[in-house]
């Protein structure tokens, strides 16, 4: 490999650079969300105070005062916590039965279950609107979560089948001479060993969900809208409270950009069925 | 319990639960796409209530083909479809060769990259169309401004001011106009998703087989050549991949058409069938069976392409 690592400066110098400038272009929309929530609603408009300017907290601590915030939040919170933990309880046993008892009929199954994802949301719009309303869901987070849940139920399976087809079936095989019965095996033997692509899974489905932009927004009017739903709302401040809103959308997205450094490798191995490695 | 049976009930929840999921929902769109069904009539208020008696047969369907707003979403969620796939798979491939190889600070370039892939759809719409791509307030207005700024002082310089005299102003674009904010949503979406792309195919890479590289470099391939015959027939299948995730992502792209088109006519499936749920279910439920088709359509396409590959 000497050959190639001497034959071209662009290694050296060029591609550094050319990386870093890829890198910094990228996150610029980012850097520039939280400078401006730094900002006055004022300052954020005026071109002299475009990178200085007095730094306030102002926006921060005025949150629940201008969006009432931590009440969007909180509802955030809410339906992904309980979404992603109801996901977990149905897609772990059904993953678990795939993977390590697969009948002719597994295959089409995980087919058949991505190809729900494939179903545009938009299509159902009205009808969940009318069973929602019928059944007096609507706006709740019990509907929230179980739709949260459903939409994604096929990436967790795909997600965890992926996982599990990885452990060696001799180790179940021993549980089950020891006479455990298949929820002991779940829990002593799959989970201890899986417990890597089951957090991983979590925290994937925790995110999507976080970010869900369909339901959350069209299911919901006040009493569970989430933050997607409040920033949605907010739309247009034509330029008047671009700090402000810098602010509240910064306190939105934070944590989950935070989280989402931590899981990029989950993040190919289940968005892509295991089929990247 | 047997050891057949067992697996199946473990399995049943989760397919029942898809099962209802698909089942009713679509069933209902079905229905409601033959019959008259508005929300709002005060001439006809026996059409405010779905019922087998307000059978209309095929006139939804007529009614969404012939409303020109039909074409022009289905045009508009291909052109935004397909121009996103396009530019994040060039993107994506390059920036993954790009930062591949080991330089300072690559762990920091990798989580700078990926970050806006973790951004909801919902901030990335309110962030692009306002702060960065504002006419006015934007970054694109100020910068605009600045550079119409220096010509106009380049003007009155002595000598060269003759020269810049004949430069036009510039205008900055508005993103909120009907063609426009259509390039709006395919560049705040491509920003999103490029990391996501240029993760997969850099994962991708990393299993590439050197030691055939080594053979080439010996050989005296030129990188192109390497790039051509080696690299990129290795990216094949996750390029397939990246394709058929994003076409399922993108066709239902809702928020942030919502947020940067609101009301300008620019309107893709999705955000079409919530303007006509709006009042005319009929219309609605008829254009939703539309889209399921045309889903199903990018759907077989797709499944074809990488359904083998990930069964292996």
């Amino acid at each position: 490999m000497a050959i190639v690592a001497q034959s071209s400066k662009f290694s050296t110098y060029g591609r550094p650079v050319l990386a870093w400038a890829v890198g910094l272009l990228f996150f610029f929309p980012i850097f520039w969300m939280v400078l401006t929530s730094f900002k006055t609603d004022a300052d954020a408009v005026k071109p002299e105070h475009l990178i200085f300017f007095t730094p306030t907290l102002e926006n921060y601590l005025n949150m629940t005062e201008n969006y009432d915030y931590w009440r969007f939040a909180r509802n955030s919170v809410i339906s992904a916590v309980f979404a992603t933990v109801f996901t977990l309880v149905v897609s772990v046993p059904a993953a678990y039965a795939m993977a390590f008892n697969p009948s002719r009929a597994t295959k089409d199954v995980l087919m058949w279950m991505l190809s729900t994802k494939m179903l545009p949301a938009a299509a159902v719009l009205y009808p969940m609107i009318f069973l929602a309303k019928g059944i007096g869901l609507y706006d709740t987070h019990i509907l929230i979560i179980t739709v949260l849940s459903l939409i994604n139920l096929p990436i967790a399976i795909w997600m965890l089948f992926t996982y599990f087809k990885e452990i060696p079936k001799d180790i179940i095989e021993a549980g089950k001479m020891d006479g455990v019965n298949t929820w002991g095996e779940i829990k002593e033997i799959l989970v201890p060993l899986a417990w890597g692509g089951i957090a991983s899974t979590a925290l994937l489905v925790f995110i999507f969900c976080w970010n869900e932009a369909y339901w959350t927004v069209r299911l919901t009017t006040i009493d569970a809208a989430t933050l997607s739903k409040l920033i949605e709302g907010n739309r247009a401040p034509e330029g008047l409270f671009f700090g402000r809103l810098s602010a509240v959308s910064t306190a939105a997205v934070g944590p989950i950009v935070v989280l989402g450094w931590f899981c990029q490798k989950q993040l190919v191995q289940g968005l892509t069925f295991g089929a990247v490695k | 319990m047997s050891d057949r049976k067992l697996p199946r009930l473990l399995q049943a929840p989760a397919v029942l639960m898809l099962l209802v999921w698909m089942l009713i929902p679509l069933g209902m769109t079905l229905y409601f796409s033959f019959i008259r069904y508005v929300l709002n009539s005060l001439r006809r208020p026996e059409w405010t209530t779905p019922s087998l008696s307000n059978w209309r047969g095929l006139g939804n369907y007529e009614f969404v083909l012939k409303n020109k707003d039909f074409l022009l979403a289905i045009q508009n969620s291909l052109l935004i479809v397909c121009s996103i796939l396009f530019l994040t798979v060039i993107l994506g491939v390059l920036i993954a060769v790009l930062i591949n190889k080991t330089f300072p600070g690559q762990g920091i370039v990798r989580v700078l990259l990926i970050s806006p892939f973790f951004v909801m759809p919902a901030v990335n719409a309110v962030l692009w169309i306002n702060m960065i791509l504002d006419p006015v307030l934007g970054l694109q207005g100020i910068a605009v401004g600045n550079i119409n700024d220096l010509l106009d002082s380049l003007r009155s310089a002595p000598i060269i001011g003759s020269f810049f005299s004949l430069w036009p102003e510039l205008n900055p674009i508005s993103f909120r106009a009907t063609q426009t904010s259509a390039y709006a949503v395919i560049i705040m979406v491509t920003w999103q998703w490029t990391p996501f792309a240029v993760l997969i195919f850099m994962t991708s890479l990393q299993s590439e087989d050197q030691q055939q590289k080594e053979a080439a470099v010996l050989d005296g391939a030129s990188t192109w050549s390497q790039f051509r015959f080696l690299t990129l027939p290795h990216l094949g299948r996750p390029i397939a991949i990246v394709v058929m995730i994003q076409a399922i992502f993108h066709l239902s792209l809702y928020a942030e058409i919502e947020i940067v088109s609101r009301g300008n006519g620019n309107k893709n499936l999705p955000y079409l069938i919530g303007e006509f749920a709006n009042n005319n279910i009929g219309a609605a439920s008829a254009t939703g069976v539309f889209a399921v088709i045309l889903a199903n359509i990018v759907a077989i396409f797709l499944l074809r392409m990488v359904g083998k590959t990930l069964m292996e």
